[in-house]
């Protein structure tokens, strides 16, 4: 898919990516942005080279905002490990991020 | 059946006394009958009308139907549901006989369920993008002009700040205009508050505001809705009782404000040659006729008669009875000699039971007046007035009656109402829940203890335009009817 931006962790690891992301937001608002930005920070901390996004531009591919269920942008899907859990917003409270996905107590 | 003109004032009336329709606002029909009278031809075009109600008063049933008769009449329509499965409102549309899937399969309707997800966790501000987008795409596919939002409230409630809610809601609205689409939003209320107080901006946002709620007064619920405002048009002002039955909703328009009754017709026979006589050639057709007197003074014998007598003529008689079962009703009769079952059998005559309390003023003359339509009866008997204090109050009784006898009036129909009095102050009682001075014929029976035994008396206490005995007949119920006496 076209409007899909693949953004890896610098150092691929070679036995796969155990975390596996999709944001949806929309476009280049504010809130996306933050988003994206909040995510990537988070990811380099605690799971640096374990994780890959899936960034989904709404604007450009409603079709899979629809079939995951996206109401909202910007939306975080962490889709592995599971259970897959959902998250709304642009990610400003990190402390929130890290305890829903699962990562506090993660060194640091 | 009142027009839109006299049930929408002021604008409306205004509006086509020149012969014009409103020039930039058209309107969309719901194809609730009653709905675009009240409205003045339905739903402001290309704006957003909210309809708010407690839980259960019908606003998507209303919101569906108005769906469904844009998909009709070649305008597709999106739903978007924010509380409800699509899997259960089809199951629930089924069941009333609308195809949803057909429509959906056809790409006149779409089905849009938008629940978020109960565990999703919020962390920081967001916006409703992802949604409009995904509608965009959809409204693009479908070409939809119309689109209904269920429960915006559930969407707000995402956000816990009253700026951003209103901030995003604000932001919904220019989208929807922007578009050119004909919106409905609903929204909910708590229990018998008029306007969602949390949500008072989205009156004013919305160019036309119905609210809809149900009520419940002496044990018997009754739907009523108003609309509150309708910017750049007029719309009837007052509370619209409705009822929501298999078909959707059906709102029947209060009154008209003008009387159209129909002038009476020519006499016809009452069944009885003695009480034609009394009555100088029968009853007026098109009148009202109260036969009034206590139990067992052979009022529904005198209804009777009448009745097989105008079957036997070729007249429809609609004989709605809040007393007893049409079987007992036949039989019953079959005393005095009067055979029903053969009149009911060639449907001349129908005889409608119906439990007082079963249903609210509104559902029973829904069904009166659907009759009235259907049937296209000469005469209606109603058995007993008096029962009807039983749907829910003396006021509600009155209202029924009072409503029914103008459908009948402004219909030419004959209306002969049964009310039972309790002996005790026959002149008090006999006009029956106050509605005696808008009858026409009033007909007395009293039973006397003569010399040892009981006698039947008749007298007519009243007849318009018409000349009458005023004296008291003595009368008899025998196995071939009444026989009534000279005075």
């Amino acid at each position: 898919m076209k409007a899909r931006k693949r953004q890896r962790g610098k150092s691929a690891n070679p036995g796969g990516d155990s975390y596996v992301f999709r944001l949806f937001v929309a476009g280049n608002e504010s809130n996306s942005s933050q988003a994206r930005g909040n995510l990537a920070r988070i990811c380099e901390k605690h799971i640096k080279g374990r994780y890959k996004i899936d960034a989904v531009d709404v604007l450009k591919d409603a079709a899979a905002a629809h079939k995951n269920n996206v109401l909202v942008t910007p939306t975080l899907i962490l889709v592995r490990p599971l259970p897959r859990v959902m998250l709304l917003g642009n990610l400003n409270d990190t402390r929130r991020v890290l305890a829903a996905l699962r990562l506090i107590g993660d060194k640091g | 059946m009142a027009t839109a003109k006299q049930i929408s004032e002021g604008g409306v009336a205004a509006s086509t006394r020149k012969g014009k329709a409103w020039k930039g606002l058209s309107k969309v029909p719901t194809g609730i009958a009653g709905l675009d009278l009240v409205l003045g031809g339905g739903l402001p075009a290309g704006r957003v009308t909210l309809i708010h109600g407690g839980a259960g008063s019908g606003k998507t049933i209303m919101s569906l139907q108005c769906l469904l008769h844009g998909a009709g009449a070649g305008k597709p329509g999106i739903l978007l549901m924010f509380e409800e499965r699509a899997a259960a409102v089809r199951q629930n549309a089924w069941s009333r006989g609308w195809d949803l899937a057909r429509l959906e399969k056809k790409n006149k309707l779409y089905l849009m369920d938008a629940r978020l997800d109960p565990e999703a966790v919020i962390s920081g501000d967001f916006s409703i993008k992802g949604i409009l987008a995904v509608l965009d795409d959809r409204i693009k596919a479908l070409r939809a002009k119309l689109i209904v939002i269920d429960a915006v409230d559930a969407l707000l409630h995402l956000y816990d700040n009253p700026m951003r809610e209103r901030h995003e809601l604000y932001a919904l609205h220019e989208w929807l205009l922007d578009r050119g689409l004909t919106a409905i939003m609903t929204v909910k209320t708590v229990s018998q508050q008029e306007s969602p107080s949390r949500y008072a901006f989205l009156d004013f946002m919305a160019d036309c505001v119905i609210h809809v709620d149900q009520r419940v007064t002496a044990q018997i619920a009754t739907r009523r809705l108003r609309v509150i405002k309708y910017r750049g048009s007029g719309y009837g002002r007052n509370e619209y009782p409705f009822i929501i039955d298999e078909n959707g909703i059906n709102i029947i328009p209060i009154t008209s404000n003008v009387l159209q009754h129909r002038p009476p017709g020519p006499k016809v026979s009452s069944g009885q040659a003695g009480l034609d006589e009394v009555l100088a050639g029968g009853y007026k057709c098109g009148t009202s006729i109260l036969i009034a007197g206590t139990a067992g003074a052979g009022k529904t014998t005198l209804a009777c008669v009448f009745t097989r007598a105008a079957c036997l003529r070729g007249e429809r008689i609609l004989y709605l009875n809040f007393e007893e079962s049409a079987e007992s009703l036949v039989s019953n009769m079959l005393s005095p000699g009067l055979a029903l079952q053969p009149l009911i059998k060639t449907g001349t005559l129908v005889v409608r039971s119906y439990l007082p309390e079963a249903m609210g003023v509104e559902e029973h003359l829904f069904h009166a007046l659907k009759d009235l339509e259907g049937l296209r009866p000469q005469h209606v008997v109603v058995d007993a007035i008096s029962a009807c204090k039983r749907m829910g109050s003396e006021q509600a009784a009155f209202e029924y009656l009072m409503r029914l006898l103008n459908a009948c009036k402004e219909r030419g129909i004959t209306c002969i109402y049964i009310n039972q009095t309790s002996g005790l102050d026959i002149a008090q009682e006999i006009s029956g829940i106050g509605i005696s001075s808008i009858i026409d014929t009033i007909i007395l029976l009293r039973q006397l203890p003569i010399g040892g035994a009981i006698t039947r008396q008749l007298i007519v206490m009243k007849s318009r335009g018409s000349k009458h005995s005023e004296q008291f007949h003595e009368f008899r119920i025998t196995d071939r009817g009444i026989d009534l006496g000279k005075a």
